[in-house]
């Protein structure tokens, strides 16, 4: 059997090396003539990354994407910052991203005095104040606790806050880039703080930064103890600089500066602290001269990411079936469901939700959708599970004014035309 | 499913409805459910719990995880605590002791302030405008600067709650390049200087040039704005009165209803004055591959640009405060004085340039090396 098997192998072989050759002279035969007009030439022609050896796999040890890709960047812009780059926000493409994941170094990226380059072995946290047991943990030693993964979106209440008036940006990353979302990595406070002795009277956590700004936030000890984190992990590997490396604090759902960065000290006290960022800046202003305080959670929102500014339907015609694409998130809960407008908001149709649905986290939407090549007001309104629903923009000024600078959470409206070009408008009665 | 006219149902009932399921009202709206107060966290946000070793019906836990009590690290001890206990909340808790004037605040602000915020802290730069607001403009709304609408003033005097936030901010963030290299009493001086110019009154006077200010004394201002703020979250209710406070969306502007059918029209707003050039690097949807990059040779790797980098880009990033290097324009009269004048302005301060640029730390070597690379770079 064995030798009858392996001449049947010889044979075949023989047998495939004869047509091989026929095919040769066929092809040799066919060339002058291989290009007809609806040839695409990229497929006719080897390329030249399939004609040589590509990159050894030392040469990038710790990979970068396709330079192809150098167009996708966090990006910045002078009026979003107080004087220079270094209190300032570089803006997350969230136009190019895809899924619920934002790439490590697209993040985007908050700071009040620089990203901070912190030595780890020279990292420590302390915990004090109304505690019996005032501790100090290494690095180390805050990874020996049990650790827990979760995908959370951060977002900067200042998202959006140049459109408070007027549509001002015809770019998706300057309309709602100042967010991202990772899995973070770390541990639950309360498995830290339970064995501290908590004095009774104990209300409110300061968590403060390390690095030039010495960013401080207060957290009441109500929401350490629920679901916050310290962190020293995104999407599986260290956190960033830009992120706070080695240690953040995640509160989720939650203004992402309330995220204390570069996280060195947490002080229980039985008042709120007032500090710089939840005084002179963090407070909404409202129409009365009252400002509110303490705004911890970002509301529901949503918007749609295809089409978008940067991602137009110029490449389709009437007649085609295309997919609309959005991100929605709430720091309430759920995502529960998105409506869809094709008229700027008079009337509205129900999208479906993709992919992982997360508590505080971004969920795609999705709504397949024949367009007939006439132009459209293309808006996503989302709700939550605590019933709240995205405000139109009347709904929101109304009662919040235009000067509180931050929260805002109105409808996003895109202009589509028939040409596909796609625009930023704002729908006002 | 049943409609409901809810303007029709005492509050009560209507409330319980809701917290019950979700309804028509009207027929073109749809109501949501939302949860009770009890159902609700400290930000109004839905409260989750483990149940079957799942958080948040999502993810799976290891329930002996919450049951164990880590003994981890070791205590932290009453000098460490003091080392990083810098905050100063707004009781004054932390308030260290130390004395100063506005006289002296003065010239505090002058050499290490007033390059980024401006004369008198009137701002500048594109940095905070400290100073000159009114607590009467925090009402303005500036919807249409054609309209001759003017912004609100939100200055320190105007609209800062504390002036605890004003001592710790300065001591813990200030100056901008070399945050906590002020000692307490000139933080003191400064904080002075700031509540003189705002006028801000001290037991019901002005603050005079040479008046000594000091713990007890700074302890005694009240800020105009002080009840400006909402919801009250500083006596022991805070917690809880911030939890109604979030858990009603009424407060913020947000709806519980979805409109579906014939909802409100409007009109369409297009962007009048885009922004969208000042974008860095301009945005775009192309793939290719990037331009090569002119090579090196300009030292930017030397010990003297990353000095630079951390020491002097802070001012000499910003054209409108500091000459930048590369713009030669700038730096050519400079240039034209000579190595020599470059080196001692920058070792001695020169105008609104500090001594070392306020880095203190910086040997002479170090500067003069960090002037050839500016003067380098400019040439």
């Amino acid at each position: 059997m064995q030798n009858k098997n392996s001449n049947n192998k010889v044979a075949s072989r023989r047998g495939f090396l004869k047509n091989m050759a026929a095919s040769v002279v066929a092809a040799g035969a066919l060339a002058p003539a291989a290009l007809r007009a609806a040839d695409d030439p990229i497929i006719m022609k080897e390329q030249e990354w399939s004609t040589k050896l590509g990159l050894p796999v030392d040469k990038n040890l710790y990979g970068v994407p396709s330079p192809y890709e150098h167009n996708v960047v966090r990006r910045v812009h002078k009026l979003l910052s107080s004087g220079d780059m270094y209190a300032s926000v570089a803006m997350c493409p969230i136009q190019d991203l895809e899924g619920i994941i934002t790439p490590n170094g697209l993040f985007f990226n908050r700071c009040h005095g620089g990203v901070a380059i912190v030595d780890p072995n020279k990292y420590r946290l302390m915990i004090h104040g109304l505690v019996e047991k005032p501790l100090v943990l290494t690095l180390d030693e805050l990874k020996r606790y049990p650790t827990e993964s979760v995908i959370h979106f951060i977002e900067c209440p200042a998202n959006g806050s140049t459109e408070w008036r007027a549509p001002q940006f015809n770019t998706l990353q300057f309309i709602k880039g100042m967010m991202s979302q990772a899995e973070w990595t770390g541990v639950r406070l309360k498995h830290i703080l339970k064995d501290l002795g908590i004095k009774p009277e104990a209300k409110w956590v300061l968590a403060e930064g390390n690095d030039n700004s010495h960013m401080g936030r207060t957290v009441p000890l109500e929401k350490i103890m629920d679901d916050a984190m310290v962190v020293w992990a995104q999407n599986g590997e260290a956190l960033r600089p830009e992120q706070g490396y080695p240690v953040r604090l995640l509160v989720p759902g939650w203004e992402g500066n309330l995220n204390v960065k570069w996280l060195n000290r947490l002080e229980i006290g039985d008042k709120p602290w007032h500090a710089k960022e939840e005084t002179s800046k963090y407070t909404m202003l409202m129409p009365s001269g009252k400002a509110i305080r303490y705004f911890w959670p970002m509301e529901v929102n949503s918007v749609i990411t295809r089409p978008c500014p940067d991602k137009d339907w110029k490449g389709y015609k009437a007649g085609d079936v295309i997919e609309i694409e959005g991100l929605a998130w709430s720091g309430h809960g759920l995502v529960k469901g998105v409506d869809i407008s094709f008229d700027g908001g008079e009337n509205w149709v129900e999208a479906e939700l993709k992919g992982l649905v997360l508590p505080k986290a971004w969920t795609r939407f999705s709504y397949i959708f024949k367009w007939d090549g006439k132009p459209l007001l293309l808006s996503s309104r989302a709700y939550d599970e605590v019933g709240n629903v995205q405000p139109t923009i009347d709904q929101e000024v109304k009662k919040m004014g235009v000067e509180n600078i931050y929260h805002r959470n109105a409808i996003v409206t895109w202009e589509v035309k028939a040409n596909g070009e796609v625009n930023n408008v704002h729908i006002r009665s | 499913m049943f409609i409901l006219d809810l303007k029709k149902i005492s509050g009560v009932v209507a409330m319980a409805l809701i917290a019950s399921s979700s309804l028509i009202a009207g027929g073109n709206e749809i109501k949501l459910k939302t949860p009770s107060l009890e159902e609700r966290a400290i930000d109004g946000a839905i409260k989750y719990e483990i149940k079957d070793g799942v958080y948040a019906n999502t993810y799976r836990v290891n329930p002996k995880a919450y049951k164990m009590a880590p003994k981890y690290g070791r205590a932290a001890t009453p000098n460490e605590i003091k080392a990083w206990d810098i905050d100063v909340r707004y009781d004054w808790q932390g308030l260290p002791e130390g004395k100063g004037t506005a006289t002296e605040g003065d010239e505090l602000f002058e050499k290490h302030c007033a390059m980024c915020h401006g004369d008198m802290g009137t701002g500048g730069n594109g940095y905070p405008k400290l100073t000159g607001g009114d607590i009467s403009t925090l009402t303005n709304q500036l919807v249409d600067p054609a309209n001759g609408d003017e912004p609100p003033e939100r200055s320190i005097g105007a609209y800062w709650p504390y002036a605890s936030t004003l001592w710790w901010y300065v001591k813990t963030g200030m100056p901008f390049p070399h945050p906590m290299s002020l000692t307490n009493d000139e933080v003191y001086s400064i904080v002075a200087y700031l509540l003189q110019v705002e006028e801000i009154q001290i037991d019901g006077k002005d603050i005079e040039d040479d008046q000594v200010i000091d713990k007890k004394t700074l302890m005694k201002v009240v800020m105009p704005n002080v009840n400006g703020f909402y919801p009250e979250v500083n006596g022991p209710d805070g917690p809880q009165n911030m939890k109604k406070f979030l858990s009603d969306p009424k407060n913020y502007g947000t709806p519980t209803t979805r409109c579906m059918k014939n909802c409100p029209k409007g009109k369409v707003v297009h962007i009048k004055a885009a922004l969208d050039d000042g974008i860095i690097p301009p945005s775009t949807q192309i793939k290719d591959l990037p331009k090569e990059k002119a090579s090196g040779g300009d030292g930017a790797d030397s010990k003297a640009a990353k000095l630079f980098e951390s020491k002097c880009n802070a001012c000499h990033g910003n054209a409108a405060i500091a000459p930048v290097p590369g713009d030669k324009d700038a730096w050519e009269a400079r240039i034209k004085q000579g190595q020599e004048t470059l080196y001692d302005h920058a070792i001695k301060g020169f105008q609104g340039m500090p001594p070392k640029g306020g880095a203190a730390d910086l040997s002479d070597a170090d500067v003069k090396a960090i002037v050839d690379y500016m003067v380098g770079k400019s040439k």
